[in-house]
């Protein structure tokens, strides 16, 4: 197996008196989307500020590419790229002018500056407005420009802080977008606080209350990642399971009188397509409440104030 | 070194860009030209003391002005954490930020030299003292610039930066005086941290070296404290 690029033991973190972050343990595997869940003030943020080198923990470790960020953290932090919250920019500077300077400040090689700032201008599509001043850009284009600056130096690890905050859907949709595309190359840590959102990119999740790690689960399994209510005429749940079968779909409860729940690992499309085909009547399709948040609520059930 | 040259320029850039370097140089020179004339006019010396003694009395209200944005904006924007969560050195950052305040400083002290040139060409000034007052003048600033750092430093308020850092100035200018009511022994170490102490010997041309150790460890102490809050996080 690879070599984690995080590798966070005991993170314990404390302002003042009060405790933040409780004795969190967690890796990201390479090429891996790790998703920390948590509702505001979980202790997500911090985290990923222990990681970044921004906040040092009052106890435990953590590894970036095998880099202690306290006692090694300029090389710790020389193998991520950064994307905070509420993507704080220079807005007295143009894009190209801005990614220059963050390019040059992440150690880029001056002679391969160019060719990386352009690069980066053409993966996040910002080509329309790399001439223009950041304070003229719409929170959109923000977010992409503050995305292409932690890609510069080719880092091994990406922190997002909420990346799809005050974004609009076609946004949302862009940075999800992105995020797949980008996992292929590079291991990401994203936070949300969005059960549906945190579903549709990351590998795995991390729950988070009260500074407190909950569980790590993975999105990733057979059993699927969206599940479906069907109203299904003249079957049985032995045939509905059969005809189930070769859409990577599973039937998970036969409830009452024609309702049947569903997961389907590619969405209900190639799951009522099989039903149709092997003559089951399909009467409705709903969506049911997703796995992760059935998750989410049975581990923090009776906890949230 | 890349990454330091590149926060030095960003520094200079933001300072220059903003219309606070403009106004403040801009009132600095009107007042000390004002100055400059009508004690020229009046007393016909060829002299520029009073000129030292009036422009450390309005660093003491300036450099606040200047620092008080270096970190306290840079906080409350967000960019703090953006640069320093990239991989460069505390101690690049607050460098960047007291040479960039130091090159409007250096400005504008520069552009004084203006009634340097006139005393030249109209009299016979005693070149050294005027030497010495310039060296004076930038070695405060110094001083002050990095007073000014530690404590934007430590806050994200702009206004309470400038403010703390005028008490701190002011009152290190002027604590020669508590001194004279101090018994012996902690009169002369309180005199020993006055500015207005340290700087009248270079504004009336005599230098000493722990005039200038002075002012160059109290500067270098400061940049270190300005380092240690960045890093205490």
């Amino acid at each position: 197996m690879s070599t984690p690029v995080i590798v966070a033991e005991n993170l314990t973190k404390y302002y003042g008196a009060r405790l933040a972050v409780d004795a969190v343990s967690f890796d990201v595997r390479p090429n891996e989307v790790m998703g920390l869940l948590g509702p505001n003030g979980s202790g997500k943020s911090t985290i990923l500020r222990i990681l970044t080198g921004y906040l040092h923990p009052t106890s435990g470790t953590a590894r970036v590419a095998g880099c202690d960020v306290v006692s090694q953290s300029l090389e710790a932090r020389s193998q991520l790229g950064y994307v905070p919250e509420d993507v704080p920019l220079y807005t007295n500077m143009r894009v190209l002018e801005f990614l220059e300077f963050m390019g040059r400040v992440r150690g880029v090689d001056s002679a391969r500056l160019p060719a990386a700032v352009d690069d980066a201008i053409e993966r996040l599509s910002l080509g329309r407005v790399r001439t223009l001043m950041i304070s003229k850009l719409s929170r959109g284009y923000r977010q992409r420009v503050a995305i292409a600056q932690a890609l510069l130096g080719k880092p091994k690890l990406l922190i997002l802080d909420e990346p799809t905050n005050g974004l609009d859907p076609r946004q949302i949709i862009e940075v999800r977008e992105l995020i797949r595309t980008l996992s292929s190359e590079l291991s990401i840590l994203v936070t949300s606080h969005i059960l549906a959102e945190m579903e549709r990119v990351a590998h795995r999740v991390a729950i988070l209350l009260d500074g407190k790690l909950l569980s790590v689960q993975s999105l990733r399994d057979p059993a699927g990642i969206a599940r479906f209510r069907m109203r299904l005429r003249n079957t049985t749940p032995e045939a509905v399971n059969a005809a189930l079968r070769p859409a990577a779909a599973e039937l998970i409860e036969a409830g009452r009188g024609d309702t049947y729940l569903i997961a389907c690992a590619d969405g209900a499309g190639p799951a009522v397509r099989s039903l149709v085909t092997a003559g089951i009547e399909v009467e409705e399709v709903v969506v049911a409440v997703s796995r992760l948040e059935d998750l989410f609520l049975q581990l923090t059930e009776g906890r949230i104030q | 070194m890349s990454a330091f040259s590149a926060l030095l320029g960003k520094e200079i850039r933001a300072l220059f860009q903003s219309p606070v370097a403009y106004v403040v140089i801009g009132v600095f020179l009107a007042l000390m030209g004002y100055s400059f004339t009508i004690t020229l006019f009046n007393n016909k010396y060829a002299t520029l003391i009073h000129i030292f003694f009036q422009s450390a009395g309005l660093l003491l209200l300036i450099v606040p002005v200047i620092t008080m944005r270096l970190f306290a904006e840079e906080r409350k924007a967000g960019t703090l954490e953006l640069l320093l969560t990239a991989p460069v050195r505390e101690s690049h950052v607050v460098l960047a930020k007291f040479i960039a305040s130091m090159a409007v400083l250096g400005a504008m002290i520069g552009l004084t030299g203006v009634y340097a040139l006139v005393l030249g060409i109209f009299g016979s000034p005693d070149w050294g003292a005027i030497y010495s007052g310039y060296l004076g003048l930038l070695l405060l600033a110094s001083t002050l610039v990095s007073i000014g750092l530690v404590v934007s430093a430590l806050t994200a308020n702009q206004v309470i930066a400038a403010i703390i850092t005028i008490g701190i100035s002011f009152s290190m200018w002027m604590i020669d005086t508590l001194a004279s009511m101090a018994p012996d022994a902690m009169g002369r170490v309180l005199i020993s941290f006055s500015l207005l102490a340290r700087f009248t010997p270079f504004a009336t041309g005599a230098m000493y070296t722990s005039d200038f150790g002075f002012f160059l460890s109290t500067t270098l102490l400061a940049l270190f404290l300005a380092m240690r809050a960045l890093a205490r996080r």
